[in-house]
């Protein structure tokens, strides 16, 4: 009697979770959602182990979230014949990631690193450098359970959609309702899910929904408008630049002793956002400052027409098609300055 | 490796067909030893070394405690598997805190010393295995069970792969025997064990991990004053997250067990329904508790040297339980409170006839009694014995969640900033958890109490056994579905830090 009932209430269960799960998943694919891998440090952490491949075959990349929109590595790796090794994380400054790659004697690599002023030259260097120090962190002590669990956990994202945490997890579907905070709370504020989804290389995209809904683009644009009104302390100056540009030059020149290179890279912004930073962080006195103290050489967007005019749907980040012709109109400006072992051809 | 992690699923797939495969019994079990090799080595493969050596150390010891009649050789024995046990703890986990401490003390006394800081790895477990085998040795020692004969069976006691890294702590004669005969589960058992294997997880990662550890985060991690709503909140949250979290891994240890054809002790019995701190600690982290009574409590003197000497003893035995938790004195000021409480609560106990047994620290099936007072001006309902009790258990619970703040905060001014927030009248703290948080906490803390409760003298498997099959079946479903749908990163069990 016992046994057939946790017999019969197994099979039950078995069954029922099957087609809730598989309701569950026909359910996203049926709105349009494509799949999609977690931004997990187990992903980072696979990345960065590839940055060590001969810099002839690769160009590792650093930055906040727009290098990962802008930047289309099926385009970068096709024109330039390189790979790209995408270690770019969102909302952070990557500051913690070029020390790491500097402080690694293994890496003698090509190193770009995209800027956006207002994580890369941020005052609270706690709250924009958290996540890459934990990434770091992690990537570092890594246990082999660990690395054998996100092998298993990316075989699964990649055939499931439901699996993206940050769109479908039990969280992000309670955080969705919004439900009013008292006042003085700060809560992150929610972003659209179709406004960010990544690719099992780390590369962003937005979905096709995202791009042609206006409501969730002003969405987004109201989140950034919260998010930028939160840090109201002036933007760093003086001996405190300095120092960030001290920081840089010394991680900088440890790369390019050791026979790599590094260049820097502003990508595209527009609208709400273009306009306070280039207010908050004019270019001369932080972008063409920090070029002359590093002495490194950098591709800024606003430098070029071809790139100069881009509109991003959300201020931010690029729409699909204008990150095909962001990407090579960057490759064209990076050949022109020898970054590539073989001069590459851009059809 | 974490239960909560695809590795481990596919590592105990693997596991179930090597087991239910037709090999002789001596192969199925090198298989379990391999497999609890490799389940800790997932985590650092060179800390096996330290494993293999903590084992033949103590299968040779324990063996020679048994056999050798000189009583002052055996004494000697004895102190040496106590300095190589415990000298093996201290140092990996009380290395830095000692050194700390050391500085601290001897720079106040004007002596500049500053060595640099030693960047020592804990080893994942050392705690439990340490008491493990002490368990062994000890009771070689006293002579209370005889040696394990097979170097096989011992390892494979020490190092079992469900209760290896956060117990249950178990003794030689709760498991050795269990490995002297072959054994798989039975489709019941097999059942049993894959439903607690779903439960326990469900605990970890749906209620701990997901509903409960972020506003404990937040609140624990706010540098400043909090509203007092939100410390409550925030403190609620962690001992929701600490039960779960630790329930949640002993469940899984008993489901994986049970799969396997294996028994292992039961380790909590709702303990937020205890009713007084003597009923707390017969319910919470119970092989952890009886431990500490029979091997430090008992051999202290127990309550057989008079009542002070008691008290005494009931103190350094939930001093010591506090620092074992961790090196820091945050968890010596949690034990403290818990020796306070069990203190207070004998001094106003009815006084009974002297007895061996330390009834504080006993395990046990039997529902506490509990002394009611009449109160002729309370309305009806809380004249009721029931509702008294409840009164008294949520009063315990109280107790519980200031003894959590210690426990929880990384040092005193967090504690005192946390304690001053909970019990502030002043309403000029900061309000910081979104008001989702606030629901999900105040739900699943709720939930929890009146479970707890209701299930203070039962457990699930008999529940399950009692409800019908589609309604098992239906819960079973909604707690994979939500463990489905949480996929929080595969966090740490909070008790593998110790």
């Amino acid at each position: 009697m016992h046994d057939k009932k946790f017999l019969k209430a197994g099979w039950l269960a078995l069954v029922l979770l099957l087609a809730l799960v598989a309701s569950w998943e026909w359910y996203w694919r049926s709105k349009g959602f494509p799949v999609a891998f977690n931004d997990d440090n187990a992903l980072w952490a696979k990345k960065r182990s590839e940055v060590y491949a001969s810099p002839a075959s690769s160009t590792v990349f650093i930055g906040s979230s727009r290098i990962k929109f802008d930047l289309d590595i099926p385009t970068w790796e096709a024109v330039t014949g390189e790979k790209a090794v995408q270690l770019a994380m969102v909302g952070t400054s990557p500051r913690p990631l070029l020390q790491d790659l500097a402080n690694d004697e293994k890496f003698k690599g090509k190193l770009i690193v995209d800027v956006t002023e207002p994580l890369f030259f941020m005052r609270n260097t706690a709250r924009s450098e958290k996540s890459a120090r934990e990434g770091i962190n992690y990537y570092k002590k890594q246990t082999p359970s660990q690395r054998a669990s996100g092998v298993l956990d990316r075989q699964l994202e990649s055939r499931l959609v439901f699996l993206e945490e940050n769109a479908f997890g039990l969280n992000s579907l309670l955080n969705y309702m919004q439900i009013p905070n008292r006042q003085g709370v700060f809560s992150f504020p929610v972003f659209p899910r179709e406004f960010e989804m990544m690719t099992g290389e780390r590369q962003a995209f937005m979905t096709d929904k995202f791009l042609h809904d206006t409501a969730l683009q002003h969405w987004q644009t109201r989140n950034w408008t919260i998010l930028g009104a939160l840090d109201k302390t002036p933007a760093i100056k003086g001996d405190s630049l300095i120092a960030v540009f001290k920081e840089l030059k010394t991680a900088i020149d440890k790369i390019t002793a050791r026979g790599g290179k590094v260049m820097f890279v502003r990508t595209p912004s527009s609208g709400g956002y273009i306009e306070t930073e280039n207010a908050v962080f004019p270019k001369q006195d932080y972008w063409d400052a920090m070029l002359t103290y590093t002495q490194t050489d950098g591709i800024h967007f606003t430098d070029h027409p071809e790139t100069a005019h881009f509109v991003c749907p959300e201020w931010s980040h690029l729409a699909t098609p204008d990150v095909l012709i962001y990407t090579k109109e960057f490759i064209k400006e990076l050949n022109q300055k020898g970054w590539f072992s073989k001069p590459v051809t851009v059809k | 490796m974490l239960f909560n992690s695809y590795t481990f699923i596919a590592f105990f797939i693997v596991m179930l067909i090597l087991h239910n495969m037709p090999f002789p019994w001596k192969v199925k079990k090198v298989n379990l030893l391999i497999a609890s090799y490799i389940f800790y080595a997932a985590w650092n493969p060179p800390f096996i070394l330290l494993l293999w050596l903590s084992t033949v150390v103590d299968f040779f010891v324990g063996r020679a405690l048994y056999t050798q009649p000189n009583k002052h050789k055996r004494n000697l024995l004895l102190v040496l598997s106590l300095i190589g046990n415990l000298g093996m703890l201290c140092f990996f986990k009380y290395g830095g805190f000692l050194l700390e401490n050391f500085v601290t003390l001897v720079n106040a006394i004007g002596v500049d010393f500053h060595p640099a800081k030693p960047n020592i790895i804990l080893p994942a477990g050392i705690s439990f295995y340490t008491f493990t085998t002490l368990c062994y040795t000890v009771d070689m020692y006293k002579r209370k069970s005889k040696p394990v004969q097979s170097m096989l069976d011992f390892a494979l006691f020490v190092t079992f792969f469900p209760h290896l890294v956060a117990g249950p702590i178990v003794r030689p004669p709760q498991l050795v025997p269990q490995f002297e005969t072959p054994r798989k589960a039975n489709q019941q058992q097999m059942l049993q064990g894959l439903f607690l294997l779903s439960m326990g997880l469900f605990m970890k990662v749906v209620l701990a991990d997901s509903m409960l550890s972020s506003s404990a985060d937040t609140v624990f991690g706010f540098p400043g004053k909090l509203q007092t709503i939100d410390a409550w909140l925030g403190v609620l949250a962690f001992s929701g997250q600490i039960f779960f979290d630790f329930a949640g891994y002993s469940i899984c240890a008993i489901g994986a067990a049970m799969c396997l054809g294996f028994v292992l002790p039961q380790n909590f019995r709702y303990p937020y329904a205890a009713i007084g701190f003597s009923d707390f600690w017969r319910r919470w982290h119970i092989t952890l508790s009886a431990w500490l009574r029979d091997y430090l409590y008992i051999p202290l003197g127990g309550n057989r040297k008079g009542e002070l000497r008691t008290y005494v003893n009931l103190m350094i035995t939930m001093l010591l339980g506090g620092l074992w938790h961790g090196a820091n004195w945050t968890f010596v000021v949690w034990g403290a409170l818990h020796g306070s409480y069990l203190c207070i609560e004998r001094l106003f106990r009815p006084k009974k006839a002297p007895t061996n047994i330390a009834p504080e620290l006993v395990p046990s099936v039997e529902p506490v009694p509990v002394v009611t007072v009449s109160a002729s001006f309370a309305p009806p309902f809380f004249r009721s014995k029931g509702a008294q009790n409840f009164i008294l258990a949520l009063l315990t619970f109280f107790l519980v969640n200031v003894t959590w703040v210690f426990f929880r905060s990384p040092d005193f001014t967090t504690a005192w900033r946390l304690l001053t927030s909970m019990f502030s009248r002043a309403g000029n703290g900061a309000p910081i958890l979104p008001t989702i948080d606030m629901i999900k906490v105040s739900v699943v803390i709720v939930l929890m109490i009146v479970t707890h409760w209701f299930m203070r003298n039962t457990t699930v498997l008999e529940v399950a056994q009692k409800t019908k099959w589609w309604i098992v079946g239906i819960v079973w479903t909604a707690m994979l579905l939500l463990l489905i749908l949480s996929q929080a990163s595969s966090s740490s069990f909070i008790y593998f830090q110790f």
